[in-house]
């Protein structure tokens, strides 16, 4: 997709995690460890995007895990100030809404937790596949609601975890969609593993997908 | 039975697979939350009145001490015995002092969870008094025999079906015409609690607000209950923790603009009543006799902690526990405590025992509503976040230890997710494998995604091939 829109990209190799596991289960120390080796990875300047908003949010973090004023910290503002969710740089920093895409289904976008509410990215994904044309864009009834993913609470709280995403994946249906899309890839693993688990066909795809198969560069199963 | 908090990953998980308990909670956190939702649309410069109370409470957080000696001058200057109590054993025993001073053999109580927290009733009747709740919710609960599950709505677990055989149960009270009519359901309590409070020596009542500069107790509520728990007997004992103070009657207004429109959605609850002092000569009303009991139960230490602290900025009003998908979907007996929901994850963290709480702060998927939806903008997921540091001493789980080694050694984890992909691509041993006996439900429930070959390798491939094609994949740095 970035190709396609003309941003010249470059994979920076060694890439494995941003740290936010770590973080999340409250171990600092290997998330500052994991945070230093981002700063190292995408030290050359430039935007760096990312099609993930829990992970973006986590670079967003990084300033925190550095004490104020050391060199740390500096490279970690730097980082977090010029990386981008996928939907928001194509949207705030290149544009670009109505990318040409044809695609005719029914979508409910799920919004993310870390999307809508922790980046508060809310107009940019909703915006690029309302442009898209035949596509009909509808939200569950409580788009707000977590569909109780949560990282490690899916593990230790698996039961509570099933049932937030059975009622996720009732209120998506209800809505007559097709197909269910997400800025999100831990959103889009639990809700498409629930559907499948269910035996729903429906496709469980990031935003970036349904664009590129609306611009023949992909499809989506 | 009661619950305990150190059962909570397996309270959690039977709660949730009650589906009758699930359809009350859903019904009741949407009643909720639509109720705030209109109140708020319809409260022009609301995130400025928000402001103002938040203002307001942290300004009492941040010169307490000062406050709440300031507060037991005036309250006494207005004829209030003030005691001070460090726990909760001593402030019930300074209550059953009371109690034994004034021979009181019927105690009436307003809602309150603070006497709730210290097991107040149960000191009381080992006294030897009869106690009875008079909130209609609370009511109802202590005839069950259980506790609170909603920090507002003590009963919100229960069925207005299970309300009506519980009556006619304990009271011998039968609905008349349609048995589950709740404004039925109310005239009975009303005829059981009558008598109670015209019986009652002694009143016993929480604290909403206390105001440092006029000696004086705010309490706000729906039913009158607290009117007559406060006006009928001849002793009103009033029941604080420290952070319940506020400097003055201008900040305690700022606080009520915002308390009962997000608990309620109401504009202001139906009762709001003021007490500076016992009834004095000449009046015609209130009680004779007036306590104050400010008890700190843990605050005072929670109050020092720089992250921790904002805590006790709460007024109770339950919001975040409507808006909290875990909260929605386990209620909250599963908490094992009084306080549920994202602040109840907090202060048992906070006031209990360490090794009682230590899958509290992983009971919340960091979703985010409960702090977006506070009033007085307690961000509870960083706090149980910074919590999780704190129990996890820094060094996480099993799961976040092996990934966290793996992610910092690219190729271990490129080989680690190559062989995974090789042996098991949906992953079907992965609960197997020691330390991720956790993941087993999880696997059997969702299906995992098929692990792919990685995007890098895809990447590289793709562009090899437009290499090969005579293009040039643009590799150059960024500008």
């Amino acid at each position: 997709m970035l190709e396609h829109l003309g941003v010249s990209t470059v994979l920076p190799p060694g890439q494995t995690c941003c740290g936010q596991l770590a973080y999340k289960t409250g171990d600092v120390a290997s998330a500052r460890t994991l945070a230093l080796r981002y700063l190292d990875i995408f030290a050359a300047p430039g935007p760096v995007v990312c099609p993930s908003g829990s992970c973006v949010k986590m670079i967003h973090t990084y300033p925190s895990l550095f004490t104020p004023g050391s060199p740390e910290h500096t490279r970690a503002v730097e980082l977090s100030a010029r990386t981008f969710e996928f939907c928001q740089f194509v949207v705030d920093e290149l544009g670009q809404v109505d990318l040409g895409a044809k695609y005719a289904a029914r979508v409910c976008y799920h919004g993310s937790c870390q999307v809508d509410r922790a980046l508060g990215i809310t107009v940019a994904p909703r915006a690029l596949l309302s442009a898209v044309q035949g596509l009909e864009l509808v939200e569950a009834e409580r788009p707000e609601r977590c569909c109780g993913f949560g990282g490690v609470f899916s593990l230790q709280f698996t039961a509570v975890s099933e049932a937030l995403v059975e009622d996720k994946i009732r209120e998506i249906l209800d809505t007559g969609a097709t197909l269910v899309a997400a800025a999100e890839p831990s959103c889009l693993m639990n809700i498409g593993g629930a559907l499948a688990r269910m035996g729903r066909a429906m496709p469980a795809v990031h935003v970036a997908q349904v664009l590129a198969a609306g611009l023949g560069l992909g499809s989506l199963s | 039975m009661r619950k305990m908090t150190r059962d909570f990953r397996a309270n959690a998980e039977e709660a949730c697979q009650d589906a009758p308990l699930r359809g009350i909670l859903d019904h009741a956190t949407r009643y909720f939350q639509g109720k705030r939702a209109a109140a708020l649309s319809a409260f022009p410069g609301r995130d400025d009145h928000f402001a103002r109370a938040r203002a307001a409470r942290l300004n009492a957080l941040s010169r307490l001490p000062q406050l709440l000696e300031e507060l037991e001058k005036n309250a006494t200057a207005a004829g209030v015995h003030v005691h001070w109590a460090s726990n909760g054993a001593e402030a019930s025993s300074i209550v059953c002092d009371i109690a034994r001073e004034n021979g009181v053999r019927v105690v009436v109580k307003g809602k309150s969870m603070i006497t709730e927290e210290i097991e107040l009733n149960t000191a009381l009747q080992q006294a030897g008094a009869e106690v009875w709740e008079t909130d209609l919710g609370e009511f109802i609960v202590q005839l069950a025999g259980e506790s609170p599950s909603h920090i507002i709505a003590p009963a919100i677990h229960k069925s207005r079906a299970q309300v009506a055989d519980l009556f006619r149960e304990k009271l011998g009270l039968v609905a008349e015409g349609k048995s589950d009519d709740i404004p039925e359901l109310t005239r009975l309590a009303r005829v059981a609690l009558r008598e109670k409070f015209l019986a009652a020596d002694m009143g016993v009542t929480g604290v909403n607000m206390a105001v440092a500069e006029t000696g004086s107790v705010i309490l706000v509520e729906n039913e009158g209950n607290i009117r007559m728990s406060t006006t009928c007997p001849p002793v009103h004992v009033a029941v604080m923790s420290i952070e319940k103070v506020v400097a003055t009657l201008e900040d305690a207004a700022d606080v009520l603009r915002a308390l009962p429109r997000s608990a309620t959605g109401q504009r202001m609850s139906s009762y709001v009543s003021v007490f500076t002092g016992p009834r004095k000569q000449g009046e015609s009303d209130g009680a004779r006799q007036m306590h104050l009991v400010i008890l700190d139960n843990g605050r005072s230490k929670v109050l020092a902690d720089p992250v921790l602290a904002e805590a006790l900025l709460c007024f109770r009003c339950g919001a975040c526990l409507n808006s909290c998908p875990v909260y929605q979907t386990i209620g909250g007996h599963a908490y094992g405590w009084i306080y549920s929901g994202p602040i109840g994850a907090l202060l048992g963290s906070l006031l209990l025992p360490p090794e009682e709480t230590r899958d509290t702060p992983y009971g919340c998927t960091l979703c985010g509503a409960c702090a977006k939806t506070c009033p007085l903008g307690i961000d509870h997921p960083k706090m149980l976040l910074a919590l999780r540091q704190r129990s996890a001493a820094d060094k996480g789980n099993i799961f976040g230890t092996m990934h966290s080694f793996l992610a910092r050694h690219p190729l271990a984890y490129r080989a680690s997710v190559a062989v995974a992909g090789a042996v098991d691509p949906q992953l079907n041993l992965l609960p197997r494998l020691p330390g991720f006996a956790g993941a087993a439900r999880f696997a059997q429930s969702r299906r995992l995604p098929e692990l792919k070959k990685p995007f890098s390798a895809r990447l590289r491939a793709r562009q090899k091939i437009r290499a090969d094609q005579g293009f040039h994949a643009e590799k150059e740095n960024e500008k």
